[in-house]
């Protein structure tokens, strides 16, 4: 494996941290504290820290409605996380964007509503980035169910065609909201569609968190060359249901099991031991910061105020 | 006197003015190189295949890269080739476009164009000939532009470009090869300033787009009765010049809106609506709206002509109105 014992142990403690944060969330939405549902990919972290991790600060970045992975991976703190979610003042978009995470300044750019949606947007920043020389890549993260979209496929078409630095990612978790991806697809590897348009391809075990980094790395280093689009999927898995509000009960329980023995937090672990970076009194310290850190955060975010409401009327046009 | 020139040379003069002077401009869709409506013919010639791109068909994905470029530093104008097309892209204009400058909370701004060829021509049918412009009053973010002569095409363009919101600029395709006064230098004609097309006392007609020119017809008509029309056009429905359509009323004390688009949920529907609602004291007569029934365009000329509103249902509206039905 490429990937350094220090780019190792910091893609380690981001899964740590998405993990736990999204555990902590999962029970402020049923002790009713935040006025949403969640989303949450347990099982899936190692794809989102990832690539996430592999981008630039500069670099774009357009992720998906499904946990914190990608924008833990990116440098989204708890607290600005947290205070979306709750629709507080605080938070850097006032109360305006609640689960649609955005922090411009770090590249974490729209999360629509209309999944998918995202397509035509990050061709449109990735020939904006070519156009102006600024040497940056976008990075688009989806679902293999929105990939469905139509959208999909005009803009791999637009991408190869005009060559932008754009990395095409399918985070393939096998689940499609509250069904089987292949209930509802005969073709079970994304990836392959993209082939149509000679984009080069690779499809790569998600549940492996240094391969995604080192994977993504020689991706996002040939967009930032000019050498166009490629084309990711990771293959994982998501262990919990679609959202707070699903019972689920559609996923074969020995399936779940099978999937946890091969868990992308598991797996970092055992080979940093194998390493001897990270011995148990290490990861101890590591969940006491990291749960330190979100208890910080919620605290901030209870304490916060919620906007003003004359502040709704304000700020439409530019 | 200054010169005349046609619609599409107006908006091409304002392309190529505001390409030359902002880098950043660029134009995007399906044939934009060859210009199947003409506006944006031979700007690759001078501005290079990197800022004219041609796209595929599939209007909400481009659309959608109009979107993203603004959001970084570019301002795209986007062409449509028929208006009727732009509801393929209605989810990224109407839920992205205009609304995340606003959820970011002004972190993000969305400075781009939807250029949109429109309207009724005859023989073009159902889904090439519609005046849709009046569905994009609703979602918020949005400003919609409807230019009645060349002059306003080429002040509103530069206008639009330059501005930090997204534009919908709709040409209808009766007027592309209408010529008018456009003077040398340079001008802009700011979004939210109606203009009065002609003076008069008696009625207030506000017209959009090509029903100007049959609301200027009706006035003339009428004033052979002794009747006389004033003919405002709002050159812009969001946002709308309210002063300027009150000091009108406050004046005549009687109000007609004719569109080309359809009048359930139209461009009168609204107008009529907020006369109503703020300047019920300044109306003798109910408002009359006059525009296409909700009913699809039919291919036949003979057919079409029956659905489109001119110059003579604008006179009877106004007629009516004076006679207080």
């Amino acid at each position: 494996m490429a990937v350094s014992n220090e780019i190792l142990s910091t893609l380690f403690r981001k899964m740590i941290m998405v993990r736990r944060l999204e555990k902590r969330l999962e029970a402020l939405v049923f002790n009713a504290r935040v006025p949403c549902s969640g989303h949450f990919g347990l099982g899936q972290e190692g794809v989102g820290v990832g690539v996430a991790s592999a981008l630039a600060t500069s670099d774009y970045l357009f992720g998906t409605h499904r946990g914190f992975a990608e924008y833990i991976g990116k440098g989204l703190t708890p607290r600005e996380i947290l205070c979306e979610y709750y629709g507080k003042a605080t938070s850097l978009s006032r109360g305006r964007l609640g689960q649609h995470l955005l922090k411009v300044e770090i590249g974490v750019m729209p999360l629509p509503s209309s999944l998918g949606s995202e397509f035509g947007m990050a061709v449109g920043v990735a020939l904006s980035s070519a156009l102006r020389h600024t040497g940056q890549v976008t990075l688009n993260l989806f679902g293999e169910g929105t990939a469905s979209q139509p959208d999909c496929y005009a803009s791999l078409e637009m991408a190869a065609l005009w060559k932008v630095p754009l990395v095409f990612v399918c985070n393939n978790n096998q689940y499609v909201e509250l069904d089987s991806h292949r209930n509802i697809s005969t073709g079970l590897d994304v990836a392959v569609r993209a082939q149509a348009f000679g984009i080069p391809i690779e499809i790569v075990d998600g549940n492996d968190v240094g391969l995604v980094w080192e994977t993504t790395v020689r991706a996002v280093e040939k967009a930032r060359k000019g050498e166009g689009p490629t084309f990711l999927e990771f293959k994982t898995y998501r262990r919990s249901t679609h959202y707070t509000g699903d019972p689920g009960g559609y996923q074969p329980r020995e399936e779940i099991a099978k999937w946890a023995e091969n868990d992308p937090v598991d797996r970092c672990r055992a080979e940093l031991r194998s390493r001897g970076t990270l011995d148990e009194a290490g990861e101890k310290a590591i969940i006491e910061a990291v749960d330190l850190e979100i208890e910080e955060a919620v605290q901030f975010a209870e304490d916060s105020p919620y906007p003003a409401p004359e502040t709704a009327f304000t700020g439409l046009y530019a | 006197m200054a010169r005349e020139i046609s619609f599409i040379k107006a908006v091409r003069e304002a392309f190529q003015e505001e390409m030359r002077r902002d880098q950043s401009v660029i134009v995007l869709g399906e044939d934009v190189r060859a210009g199947i409506f003409a506006t944006t013919s031979g700007l690759v010639d001078e501005f290079g295949k990197e800022r004219v791109l041609n796209t595929p068909i599939c209007e909400s994905t481009f659309v959608g890269v109009g979107v993203g470029a603004a959001m970084t530093n570019l301002r795209p104008v986007v062409q449509i080739m028929f208006s009727d097309f732009s509801y393929m892209a209605m989810e990224m204009i109407a839920n992205q476009a205009g609304q995340w400058h606003y959820i970011s909370d002004g972190k993000l701004k969305v400075p781009m164009v939807i250029e949109a060829p429109s309207g009724a021509r005859g023989g073009a049918g159902y889904g090439h000939s519609q005046s849709i412009e009046a569905s994009y009053m609703y979602p918020p973010g949005l400003k919609v532009a409807v230019p009645s002569n060349p002059y306003d095409a080429k002040g509103l363009f530069k206008s639009a470009v330059r501005d930090d919101n997204p534009v919908l600029f709709f040409e209808h395709r009766r007027l592309l090869t209408k010529k008018g006064e456009v003077p040398e230098e340079e001008y802009l004609v700011p979004p939210g300033e109606a203009k009065v097309c002609r003076e008069g006392s008696d009625c207030t007609v506000v017209a959009v787009g090509r029903m100007v020119h049959e609301a200027l017809a009706a006035a003339e008509m009428l004033a052979g009765e002794g009747i006389s029309v004033e003919v405002i056009d709002p050159r812009t429905l969001v946002p709308l010049d309210e002063e300027r359509i009150f000091t009108s009323l406050r004046k005549t004390y009687h109000l007609v809106v004719a569109e080309e688009g359809r009048k359930r949920s139209g461009f009168g529907a609204e107008l009529g609506a907020l006369a109503a609602e703020k300047w019920f004291g300044y109306l003798d007569a109910p408002i009359k709206r006059v525009g296409a029934p909700s009913l699809p365009l039919p291919f036949s000329p003979a057919l079409e002509k029956a659905l489109i509103p001119d110059s003579r249902a604008i006179a009877d509206a106004v007629r009516s109105s004076l006679a207080g039905e």
